[in-house]
């Protein structure tokens, strides 16, 4: 693939010097009147930590030019790109999409440039499987986007609880603990009854989530489409799972994000939460200092788990397709995503980039240097291709929403789960 | 006037401590830690990371802060100058003119109040995409340059305000139409129009979702800067304390200046009576 | 100040008025012309910015409201099938009836809040400046702070609202779980940040008043109260419309204080059982967050309907009382 990309670089960058000396009437590179360079526009949110590769592909393309515009949050993110597409306007040349957005967008891909048509194809084995399906509709023929990272996921817990509960502190104890949800809801029951004043875990929504990927290759859609989240056993596995957490007690009901679950890292309210990735730097942050290795990480119950992760796209009003598919490929790739990783902490979608020595070696010295690149490479290369429909990320919302109203003891769980689908029903209506 | 008594000034003092203690409470955070953040009983007086605090939100990434302030006091001052302007006048010509037509294109002015707001962004973008000014400055200005509220509020205003015999005697005096406006309405109309800026600056400094539409984090209005200090997954207090801290701050001065007449207006009346 | 103003007849002429009788029909045609044409020169760039970027927006919505939406834009004509969904959705209803319920809740006491500020901010006052940016204060806190501030003081485990109930020895509310409380909570929210918004207004219009008509009720032995109920309120009586009917607009498009409130990536649907999504949030989710925005379009449509409704409602009350 290296060799392959290389060509297509060398291609690229000649072709763009060439414009580059045709505007600029044979002078140097410096001087140009911009006619000449392309500026290739990067629409991301939240944190890719692509400002390096950014340099060292301007480095090696003379005359393009990247620029990326960011969005802080996702939520406000996502309602501008749906004007991009609706108007035809403003989307730039490179669009990063999250998982639930690419989702909806695969029922009508036309919107999108197909990479495949820019050689993607070859690029297959550079991607966990399930990630890279994710992204290509389901006859196979077009791929909306490349993969970038995955929202790896572990369980962080709290030591200095855990101690005080007369459970072992060491991670791979604590992972033996919970082979499976059972056992954590068991080690959860003991946990509780040692009245240490602390909530097992925070809320109930992640854990479900965890657990219902785990239940096989598709959770309220089925391949087709069509909504079968009545008839698929595994959704109503887990989510009697996580009721009978709740009803054990386990769960503080703290909303995740508000300010109490905030400062619930840095007081030690809740013992256990599944951490993708990207949220260690948030518990550091939160916990502060003084915390420092209180927090560690062991692998989830079940056979692996992620939360999140994105793709890269060019949208079909890209002016300089061909150039934004080349930068895509050129992000996506294992050193790019390598590189990603150590900016921000984004875990690598790409087999090689998570078998890399960077990613593979990787300890967090917050978390008592828990190797954590290999519990999240072992985390996501356990999971397998699953597959989610469109409207999969406002059930999902529904069916968490349902969760909390029982643990605010609002509904009794039958109800809220009859609630739920019928709120699912609704939204595919 | 009046004299007030004790109880005035005790129920008049309540409410003001209830008034001003977010204001001081946002001033308590922004110059503490982050580790103070959740505690109880919360922080109650300030601490001395204020300077720390406001450096790191100039310096915050994609967030432009500064000149998020400087774009929106250009676009926060365009649109108030016009808004009170075309809006005394229309205020006026609703209130105290005589014209066929006159009750339903107020009910039309009145009805476009309550189209909700949320759901132009699309259309109002392509409006944008039409004109080319998609990261533009103007596309937070120009669209708001009249405001229906303000007309309806200048109505409700002149009405009592400018009493019709002083208009009567400008005609009198061979005053063009434009001419009463000037030299009688708007000084008549003062604190109400005083109250209009002061509102009209507020909301458009405050405005959010059409800015974070139409425009990108490397031009952005304050509060798309503010909202951009954390993501889905991080909130720095201190830092987003600081930065609705300062982004108070012009409020506060335009509050004074527009307070002042709205104050003014009150001896005005006096003098009127 | 108005006094150089006042006419004099036996003043000679200035330069903006001619003399009387020396271009008469010139003179009488301009002045039609004025008195015929400036209204409408007045309210013209009303309409005229309006129809650009007022006009076509909603014309536009009503078109969408007609369509299927994906998240790639727009897709079939399907007539009214969104309007017939929205009837038979509970979720439409719920929001329905916790938007009308918040505008009760908060508008009343806020207005009354309003008008009894003003009254007492109307009057000689010690440190009267002070007292009166004091009490406006709210009105220029940006909306941000709000967020932050009300976030902290209705949360649960940490916030003053819980510290200050626990003291008297009261249970700690969660204040997002039931519908009471959230509404009370964003209602205190909107409260604390429009009732000085309002006071003003009344503020504003209160100097209109003459003070004799004060002095006359006084001598009379009119008490305070009787003085506001019998002079004060019918003297601003305009400004009360306007305020009655702008809260009731502002109410219906209520948005930003529950979201706040409501905290969280998830906060649009507020609350797990949607104890405090208003019709705005609910729009909004629909058409941004389930990408819908044809379902989006049928709502907005929907409130703008409302609100109209309301709206003659409070006018046909006005005459009535009038």
């Amino acid at each position: 693939m290296a060799r392959h990309r290389r060509g297509v670089l060398a291609a690229l960058a000649a072709a763009a010097s060439l414009a580059l000396l045709a505007a600029c009437g044979g002078g140097g590179g410096d001087g140009g009147s911009g006619s000449g360079r392309t500026t290739l526009v990067v629409k991301t949110f939240g944190q890719f930590g692509y400002d390096e590769l950014y340099k060292k592909y301007e480095a090696a393309h003379p005359g393009v030019t990247v620029k990326e515009e960011n969005i802080a949050k996702l939520g406000d993110y996502a309602p501008k790109l749906q004007q991009w597409m609706a108007t035809g306007r403003g989307a730039g040349d490179v669009v990063a999409l999250e998982e639930g957005i690419l989702t909806q967008f695969k029922a009508d891909p036309g919107k999108f440039v197909n990479l495949l048509d820019y050689g993607a194809g070859s690029l297959k084995g550079n991607f966990l499987d399930w990630k890279w399906q994710q992204a290509l509709t389901t006859d196979g023929k077009d791929l909306i986007g490349l993969g970038t990272d995955v929202g790896a996921q572990g369980m962080c817990y709290r030591t200095d609880l855990f101690k005080k509960a007369g459970l072992p502190t060491d991670r791979d104890q604590v992972g033996a603990l919970w082979p499976t949800w059972e056992a954590y809801l068991a080690t959860g029951e003991r946990f509780t009854k040692a009245g240490t004043g602390a909530h097992f875990f925070d809320s109930s929504g992640s854990i479900y989530k965890n657990i219902l990927i785990q239940q096989g290759d598709h959770t309220y859609y089925d391949t087709s489409n069509k909504l079968v989240m009545e008839s698929n056993p595994g959704v109503k596995a887990a989510w009697d799972q996580t009721v009978r957490m709740i009803t054990a007690g386990l769960s503080g009901n703290i909303l995740s994000y508000s300010p109490q679950w905030n400062a619930g890292f840095k007081k030690g309210t809740f013992a256990t939460i599944p951490c993708p990735s990207w949220m260690l730097g948030t518990i550091e942050k939160q916990a502060g200092p003084e915390n420092a290795g209180k927090w560690d990480v062991a692998k989830v119950p079940g056979a692996g788990g992620v939360n999140g992760g994105s793709f890269l796209a060019v949208p079909k009003q890209s002016k300089h397709q061909k150039q934004a598919a080349d930068l895509v490929k050129y992000l996506t790739a294992a050193q790019g995503q390598t590189a990603a990783f150590q900016a921000k902490g984004n875990f690598p979608s790409s087999p090689q980039a998570i078998d890399s020595p960077a990613v593979q070696g990787y300890t967090a010295p917050y978390f008592g240097n828990a190797p954590v690149g290999k519990i999240f490479g072992e985390s996501v290369k356990a999971l397998k291709p699953l597959y989610l429909g469109p409207q999969n990320n406002p059930i999902n919302d529904e069916v968490t929403n349902a969760l909390i109203a029982v643990e605010q003891g609002k509904l009794s769980p039958d109800a809220a789960w009859k609630k739920a689908v019928g709120d699912a029903k609704r939204l595919v209506q | 006037m009046r004299k007030a008594g004790p109880l005035v000034y005790l129920t008049l003092s309540g409410a003001i401590v209830l008034s001003a203690f977010p204001l001081y409470w946002l001033f308590v955070i922004a110059s503490r830690s982050n580790d103070v953040v959740g505690d109880w009983p919360p922080p109650l007086l300030p601490g001395s990371h204020l300077f720390g605090n406001v450096s790191r939100l100039f310096a915050a990434e994609d967030a432009n802060f500064l000149k998020g302030m400087a774009n929106s006091a250009i676009a926060s001052l365009a649109v108030t100058v016009s808004v009170v302007f075309f809006s005394t006048l229309a205020g006026f010509a609703f209130a105290k003119l005589r014209f066929r037509g006159k009750n339903f294109l107020l009910m039309i002015i009145l009805a476009t109040m309550m189209i909700p707001v949320q759901m132009g962004i699309i259309p109002l973008y392509m409006i944008m995409v039409k004109l080319g000014w998609e990261d533009r400055l103007q596309a937070v200005i120009v669209p708001f340059l009249v405001s229906a509220f303000g007309v309806f509020l200048m109505r409700q205003y002149a009405e009592r305000a400018v009493p019709d015999e002083l208009i009567e005697a400008a005609r009198m005096d061979g005053c063009h139409t434009f001419r009463i406006y000037w030299t009688v309405v708007l000084p008549a109309l003062r604190p109400g129009a005083a109250v209009l800026a002061l509102f009209t600056f507020m909301g458009t400094w405050n405005e959010f979702l059409w800015p974070l539409a139409v425009l990108e984090s490397d031009n952005p209005t304050v509060q798309f800067s503010l909202n951009q200090l954390s993501t889905s997954y991080y909130t720095d207090y201190t830092l987003m304390f600081s930065g609705a801290l300062v982004a108070t701050l012009p409020l506060l001065a335009v509050f004074a200046v527009s307070g002042r007449q709205i104050i003014g207006g009150i001896m005005e009346g006096a003098v009127k009576a | 100040m108005a006094t150089h103003l006042r006419p004099s007849t036996a003043a000679p002429p200035t330069r903006d008025a001619p003399a009387p009788g020396a271009h008469r029909p010139r003179e009488k045609l301009l002045s039609r012309l004025d008195r015929g044409g400036s209204p409408y020169l007045f309210i013209a760039p009303f309409f005229l910015l309006f129809a650009v970027f007022g006009l076509y927006p909603l014309g536009y919505t009503a078109w969408v409201s007609l369509h299927d939406w994906t998240i790639s834009g727009k897709g079939d004509y399907v007539g009214l099938a969104n309007y017939r969904q929205l009837f038979g959705d509970p979720d439409f209803w719920n929001a329905l009836g916790n938007t009308l319920g918040m505008l009760v809740v908060a508008t009343v006491p806020q207005l009354v809040l309003a008008l009894i500020v003003a009254s007492l901010l109307n009057q000689q006052l010690r440190a009267m400046t002070f007292l009166r940016l004091g009490i406006l204060l709210p009105i220029v806190t940006s909306v941000a702070a709000v967020g932050i501030v009300f976030s902290q003081i209705f949360d649960r485990d940490a916030g003053m609202a819980n510290g200050l109930l626990g003291l008297v020895g009261v249970h700690p509310v969660d204040w997002r779980a039931d519908k009471w409380s959230s509404w009370l909570a964003i209602s205190t929210m909107v409260d604390w940040r429009w009732t000085g918004y309002n006071s003003l207004i009344y503020l504003a219009a209160m100097q209109a008043i003459p003070r004799e008509l004060y002095e006359a009720a006084a001598v009379d032995g009119a008490g305070r109260i009787r003085q506001l109920r019998s002079i004060t309120v019918p003297m601003i009586r305009p400004a009360v419309i306007f305020t009655v009917i702008s809260s009731t607009i502002a109410g219906m498009q209520l948005f930003t204080e529950p979201l706040i409130f409501g905290q969280g990536p998830d906060a649009i649907s507020g609350g797990s059982l949607r104890q405090f999504q208003t019709v705005s949030m609910f729009m909004f989710e629909k058409a941004f967050r389930n990408f819908d925005y044809g379902y989006g379009s049928a709502v907005a449509w929907m409130i703008f309907l409302v609100i109209m409704l309301l709206t003659a409602i409070n006018f046909f009350i006005v005459r009535r009382m009038k």
